[in-house]
């Protein structure tokens, strides 16, 4: 496989591994792809959305969780299914109290 | 705010650390039921956690404090608006990394109790990168801690938020690799696995270009680790070729949007001068009464201003800023060993 990232004139390490271009350290990215949830795009109109990778629901699939600026979250599962990742559309992440669980107190 | 799934207190179940924008680290304790409303992380002696720069509560304003920084050593203004839990000198309890919004350092705020009675330290100490603090360009996003190359050290990745507005360099994904041991890590410089965004997109989205919020993961589960990164996306599209009518239309439109803008400032300003001269908490209480008696109308003229750029979107060529989630999906076989220094 091509490694794209041993060309990038960005590519600065220290030690001895950074003599290695940085595909040999496990990482070649392809061109990054927006994700929908939903009838949507994933994090759309929030501030500053700051996703995380989690099993959510325990199904063995990587769900998306999504905080903002303002404090809130919101899980995207993930569907079933081969070819490029399908999410569930956003729904708010609730805290024991049945309320939105809210982190922002500012 | 950044959040990390994690069992901060060792109860066995699953909790929720961030660090959001009043300057602190809050977790959100999971339970059998669920998880229970976030509160702030205090130190051992019950005081905030904090940099030197936060939203003090009680005066509602942005305050500093020398209080927790460290004891030698002149820093720059920072803003904790990111944590994460991480044993960083393994001795078997969670410390707290602190990402710096302002100046882009990351701190550690030593854990000195145990991992189910945590007890913080009152002052923050620099993570260091080839002797000096660790800082990324452009404020920091948020940092996390893996192994990414697989050879039994916890590395560090760190997103940067770069300029969120205009045109200067966006922000970047970064990868500190621990050439220390676990326990004392030792960090050298930055190899860089999403380079700065230089903007200048035209016609639709392409990347993440600022505030680059990320986790990383084996999502495909191909033994390989993704990306996943939030962000504002900046493009410019295409000038559209408008009639005569439309152009006009144009212009009716901008004015238009300029009066709701002017209305809404105005009641906002006229809302300030008559709390002038009150006290804060007098201030504060007239204020949202205020803010109540205009509550209809100021919704009337948001939705105005909506309905308004709405319908100007098309006709516009405008700069484009909005955001989006994005999936960097490695490609790179996994390393077939761990990859071990000499």
């Amino acid at each position: 496989m091509e490694c794209s990232h041993s060309k990038s004139p960005a590519l600065v390490v220290a030690g001895w591994l950074s003599l290695l271009p940085l595909c040999a350290q496990g990482a070649d990215y392809a061109a990054p792809l927006r994700l929908q949830a939903g009838d949507g795009f994933l994090g759309a109109g929030r501030l500053y959305p700051s996703p995380v990778f989690h099993d959510v629901n325990g199904d063995g699939r990587i769900d998306l969780v999504v905080g903002d600026l303002v404090g809130h979250l919101t899980v995207a599962l993930r569907e079933p299914g081969d070819g490029p990742p399908r999410f569930g559309k956003e729904q708010t992440l609730k805290a024991v109290d049945g309320q939105e669980l809210d982190f922002g107190n500012w | 705010m950044s959040p990390q799934f994690v069992d901060f207190n060792a109860d066995g179940h699953l909790d929720i650390v961030a660090g959001i924008f009043d300057g602190s680290p809050h977790v959100a304790l999971g339970s059998a039921n669920g998880y229970i409303q976030p509160v702030q992380i205090l130190d051992q002696e019950g005081q905030r956690i904090v940099l030197n720069q936060f939203w003090n509560f009680e005066t509602k304003k942005w305050d500093a404090t020398t209080r927790c920084d460290p004891p030698t050593g002149e820093l720059p203004k920072g803003q904790c608006t990111s944590a994460f839990a991480w044993d960083l000198d393994a001795d078997g309890d969670l410390d707290l990394l602190l990402g710096d919004y302002t100046g882009g350092v990351l701190y550690l705020r030593r854990n000195e109790g145990t991992a189910t009675a945590a007890k913080f330290a009152t002052r923050n100490e620099p993570v260091l990168a080839g002797g000096k603090p660790l800082m990324v360009p452009h404020k920091m996003a948020t940092p996390r801690v893996l192994d990414f190359d697989r050879d039994g050290l916890q590395d560090l990745v760190i997103g940067s938020m770069g300029d969120a507005y205009g045109a200067g360099e966006g922000g970047a994904v970064y990868l500190f690799r621990n050439a220390g041991e676990n326990g004392a890590p030792q960090f050298g410089e930055p190899t860089v696995l999403v380079v700065p965004s230089t903007k200048g997109h035209v016609d639709g989205p392409v990347r993440p270009d600022a505030g680059l919020y990320m986790d990383v993961a084996d999502f495909e589960g191909d033994g390989d680790l993704d990306l996943v990164v939030g962000g504002y996306s900046m493009w410019q599209p295409k000038a559209p070729e408008l009639t005569d009518a439309q152009k006009a239309r144009v212009k009716e439109l901008r004015a238009a949007i300029d009066e709701t803008s002017k209305a809404m400032s105005a009641i906002y300003q006229a809302i300030q001068k008559a709390v002038e001269g009150l006290d804060e908490e007098a201030a504060s209480t007239r204020r949202k009464e205020l803010m109540a008696a205009k509550q209809d109308e100021l919704a009337a003229i948001g939705k105005r201003n909506k309905e308004l750029r709405t319908e100007l979107e098309p006709m516009s060529a405008d700069q484009k800023r909005e955001s989006f989630v994005w999936l960097y999906e490695n490609k790179a076989q996994a390393p077939a060993a761990p990859v071990r220094r000499p």
